[in-house]
């Protein structure tokens, strides 16, 4: 017996959102996305309930632009652990541990099972910390009032985010099966673009007050100032370079011309695109950087000892560990790691993190920082090939798979035998370099934008998200379009 | 292209969280109303608790 058959009784009966009966009509997807995404923004201004005034740690930190949610709200977990979730996911299937086939209706059962039960685990995994470990402290008024003690008002915070927790997963849901696009990336778009606009429009650090303030003269015009932190004209430059090239990266492909096996003069095209397993695979390696952070984060937080300079260290069973983790001190804790194996993990974030020669550079010697440079690009770009790879296995965008569809849909590569195998043999010229090229492209491209800095402190990763998933939803409403004016199309696409 | 498997279509595009077709007799199935209800009732109740304590 696997584990197929000791888990199934659990894995089949999770509950799932039902599935619309028929075609939905595209106004009413509409109306379905856009009434989740009015409850996933009202959801996003509720605080917490029993978090003291001055509010807590975000563990997220500036992971928080690509993890969606709100920090210290009911939603402050965001979709971290349904990334987390998912790259558990990925790894036991592009290393093909788990043995399920995604063709058969039982297996697909059980991956959805298993999917959902990992994101509860991962609520819990995540957000236990983030209470115990004093992150989201809890409030001792509210303690005394209740009389439940802090324990008490720790369960209640706790209770607070597994629900929230649970409720991106169910909107999620909702948006996929009765919606258009994921519900994720819409969540993932919301929250980069509300940074886009304050990073605009904001009064603080906003760009267009910035802007003002040089004009009045209140800020002085030199060059550090009007093309770093004040003007932020590179990071303008580069957000603006980031939604070009991904719209024309979109577009570079390789085409495989296709012709009707029986239907002569019916041809068609199976586009291999440069971006082919998408950006999402970039979620991936982000979030295995911020649950390493996490992870600094917690120790120090647990296992810190402050040292003579005002820094905290990180000390296990009485020993200073400076290699392990340095991070500097802040009125609510140990904040930003500044040396230790922590802080060449950590990724660059913003020019002043790795500018060493200007005034508000990092503090670290050069050799420092450009250490942490290649750790973050060595790991964006290795990691951005390899979760790409996985991407594509699990997402049934191999050679294999693509080469089924194919031949299923009835189409043949002209001049080819029509037979699984030998369209397969020619998918796997392509498929696989152009993913790990797009996939290490892809990483390099979110490094460098982080490097040069973005509007409103988006990140490379959020912006390259964003915009894609922008792109990707605006193809399928086209397409929805599409067969709500020929409902003819509905039945050759199988919907 | 297309939803779902086996539909003929060319290219499946996959969320981070893959819904298939197949479900199971057994399962639990909410109404999508619900989990928006839910959501809302949930949100409130924490900020009318927020305002009463």
């Amino acid at each position: 017996m696997g584990w197929k058959e000791a888990a199934e009784p659990v894995l089949t009966r999770m509950p799932t959102v039902q599935r619309p009966e028929g075609h939905v009509p595209f106004k009413r997807k509409l109306m379905w996305t856009g009434g989740v995404l009015v409850l996933y923004f009202f959801l996003t201004s509720v605080p917490l309930w029993g978090l003291p005034a001055g509010g807590g740690q975000d563990l997220f930190g500036q992971f928080r632009a690509i993890l969606a949610g709100g920090q210290f709200t009911v939603l402050h977990l965001g979709i971290g652990p349904i990334v987390t979730a998912s790259i558990v996911l990925q790894l036991l299937g592009g290393a093909n541990l788990l043995g399920l086939d995604t063709d058969d209706p039982r297996d697909q059962v059980l991956y959805q099972g298993l999917q959902k039960l990992l994101v509860v685990f991962m609520v819990i995994l995540t957000g236990l910390p983030m209470v115990l470990s004093g992150f989201l402290p809890a409030d001792q008024a509210l303690a005394q009032q209740l009389g439940i003690g802090i324990a008490g008002v720790q369960g209640l915070l706790f209770a607070q985010i597994f629900a929230g927790g649970l409720l991106i997963l169910f909107m999620d849901e909702v948006i996929s099966k009765w919606g258009v696009g994921s519900g994720i990336g819409l969540f993932i778009v919301a929250g980069v673009s509300e940074s886009l606009v304050t990073g605009i429009i904001g009064p603080r650090n906003g760009l267009i007050f910035n802007w003002a303030g040089m004009v009045l003269g209140d800020t002085a015009l030199s060059v550090d100032n009007v093309l770093g932190s004040q003007g932020q004209v590179i990071a303008l430059i580069t957000t603006l370079a980031i939604f070009v090239i991904v719209v024309y990266a979109e577009s570079v492909r390789i085409e495989i011309p296709l012709s009707h096996a029986r239907v002569k003069g019916a041809r068609g095209r199976f586009p291999v695109k440069l971006i082919y397993a998408s950006v999402l695979p970039m979620i991936l390696v982000r979030a295995l950087q911020a649950n390493l952070q996490f992870l600094g984060r917690i120790i120090v937080s647990q296992a810190g000892s402050p040292t003579a300079d005002g820094r905290v260290v990180i000390e296990l069973l009485g020993v200073q560990m400076p290699w392990l983790g340095l991070y500097s001190q802040t009125a609510q804790g140990p904040n930003s790691p500044v040396g230790g194996l922590f802080y060449y993990m950590a990724p660059i974030r913003q020019p002043t993190d790795w500018m060493w020669w200007l005034a508000s550079g990092p503090s670290q010697e050069i050799w420092q920082v450009v250490t942490r440079v290649t750790v973050d690009l060595t790991f964006m770009i290795i990691g951005g090939a390899i979760f790409a790879i996985f991407w594509v296995e699990t997402a049934d965008m191999g050679p294999r798979s693509t080469a089924k569809q194919i031949q299923n849909s009835g189409m043949q590569i002209p001049g080819f035998r029509q037979n699984v195998g030998v369209i397969e043999k020619v998918m796997e010229r392509y498929i696989p370099h152009v993913t790990v090229i797009g996939g290490a492209l892809v990483g390099l491209l979110a490094v460098m934008a982080n490097m040069l800095g973005t509007i409103g402190g988006v990140s490379g990763t959020g912006l390259l998200l964003a915009v894609s998933i922008t792109y990707k939803l605006y193809e399928e409403i086209a397409e929805e379009q599409l067969m709500e004016m020929h409902p003819m199309m509905r039945q050759m696409f199988g919907d | 292209m297309s939803s779902g498997q086996n539909s003929g279509g060319l290219m499946s595009s996959a969320g981070l969280v893959r819904y298939f077709d197949a479900e199971d007799r057994n399962a639990i199935r909410i109404d999508p109303r619900t989990v928006v209800a839910i959501g809302a009732l949930f949100g409130v109740f924490v900020l009318v608790l927020s305002a009463a304590l």
